[in-house]
């Protein structure tokens, strides 16, 4: 989540594509794209990695779309239940909706990231108190219970999650597995 | 860092029973001993059936050996736990605990419940008081800002146990609030 340079999941959420417009001709740069052009021409729509399209976003060469995963679309469905959104659908597999989200909001300014700063804040309180207690709820349990069938809601929830809630799932229900493991220990055998 | 992964974070129940442990509690030793020096320091000397006052680790390891009884702390008895309980559901915030009551608490009825008055309610009581301020602390994660978060009387243990994922969590919302020298970091 961090911008850290040996942040992992930093690295990762800069593998993101963001759709870019070029407004320019770039001669034997086609390969930027992936595809089999050799040039890319002015009004060309190319998907660059989000680390790639920083420089070309400043050197004037091209505009970028907000993606798909932040379109109004999605924003709506977050406004009416962020919990039944399903983040990881959004970005890929492994990918942080957040973490692209804090890169897509650096690159705007003014309204546009004011709006975009809101929406990510706003829908990670919502589902935070679900991932935390779905966590707690795990790690009080042990893994034996997990389970349930396909259709279960908080099972859906969990399988949404994107890759910074599933740090902290992990760390809310490794703290309630080691309290509880304390909890039921006894010391006079330890003695 | 050398530490494993699951130590880097917080400290562990056992390490903080055993930081509860140099906390003085009230014995009736059974035997007695001259005063003695520890490197916490002297404690003694040990005259039966006077009461004393030593750290807990040492009257743990004395009741194991059936040469003392503990004399539980002031707090912990069903009337002072059942008002505390009360307080507990009836108001919003976290009613005053000791600092260290879960850990003692555990201790004294693990090793000396047959020092202790009617230790099935206690446990019951301790549980349901732990339930009650789980609740609350939960409810603490709504009003989760990136700056600060205020929960007052909240324990040792309980502050340990949400504190890896509530430090993260601030981190997080802290990345997403919008400053204006944070624009591009080539900047």
């Amino acid at each position: 989540m961090n911008s850290d340079y040996f942040s992992i999941e930093a690295i990762l959420a800069e593998n993101q594509k963001v759709q870019c417009a070029f407004k320019q001709d770039l001669p034997n740069l086609g390969h930027l794209g992936g595809g089999s052009e050799r040039h890319i021409k002015a009004s060309n729509k190319l998907q660059i990695p989000i680390w790639l399209a920083y420089t070309i976003i400043f050197s004037d060469w091209a505009d970028f779309m907000i993606p798909a995963a932040f379109n109004p679309r999605v924003k709506n469905a977050l406004r009416a239940e962020a919990k039944s959104v399903r983040l990881s659908n959004l970005v890929g597999s492994g990918g942080s909706w957040y973490g692209f989200g804090k890169l897509i909001m650096d690159s705007l300014d003014g309204e546009q990231a004011e709006e975009l700063s809101q929406m990510l804040e706003s829908t990670f309180r919502h589902r935070l108190i679900e991932t935390i207690d779905q966590a707690q709820h795990f790690g009080v349990i042990g893994t034996s219970g997990v389970g349930g069938s396909a259709g279960d809601t908080s099972q859906i929830f969990r399988e949404g999650l994107d890759t910074t809630e599933r740090e902290l799932f992990a760390l809310a229900q490794e703290s309630a597995r080691k309290v509880k493991k304390w909890y039921e220990t006894s010391d006079k055998s330890r003695r | 860092m050398s530490l494993p992964t699951s130590l880097r974070k917080s400290v562990t129940p056992p390490e903080l029973e055993f930081i509860a442990s140099q906390q003085l509690v009230e014995i009736v030793p059974l035997i007695s001993m001259e005063r003695t020096a520890f490197i916490s320091g002297a404690y003694g000397p040990l005259r039966p059936p006077q009461k004393t006052k030593i750290p807990l680790w040492m009257a743990v390891n004395l009741k194991l050996k059936k040469k003392c009884h503990i004399v539980a702390p002031p707090w912990l008895n069903v009337d002072y736990l059942q008002e505390r309980l009360a307080k507990e559901t009836a108001e919003k915030e976290f009613s005053e605990l000791p600092f260290r009551f879960a850990e003692i608490s555990k201790v004294l009825l693990d090793v000396a419940s047959d020092d202790l008055e009617n230790p099935d309610k206690l446990r019951s009581l301790l549980k349901d008081l732990r339930e009650a301020r789980q609740a609350k602390s939960r409810e603490g994660l709504n009003h989760l800002d990136a700056s600060e978060l205020s929960l007052p009387n909240l324990c040792q243990m309980e502050i340990n146990e949400i504190r890896p994922f509530f430090i993260q969590s601030m981190a997080i919302l802290g990345q997403f609030v919008r400053q204006a020298d944070n624009q591009m970091q080539d900047e």
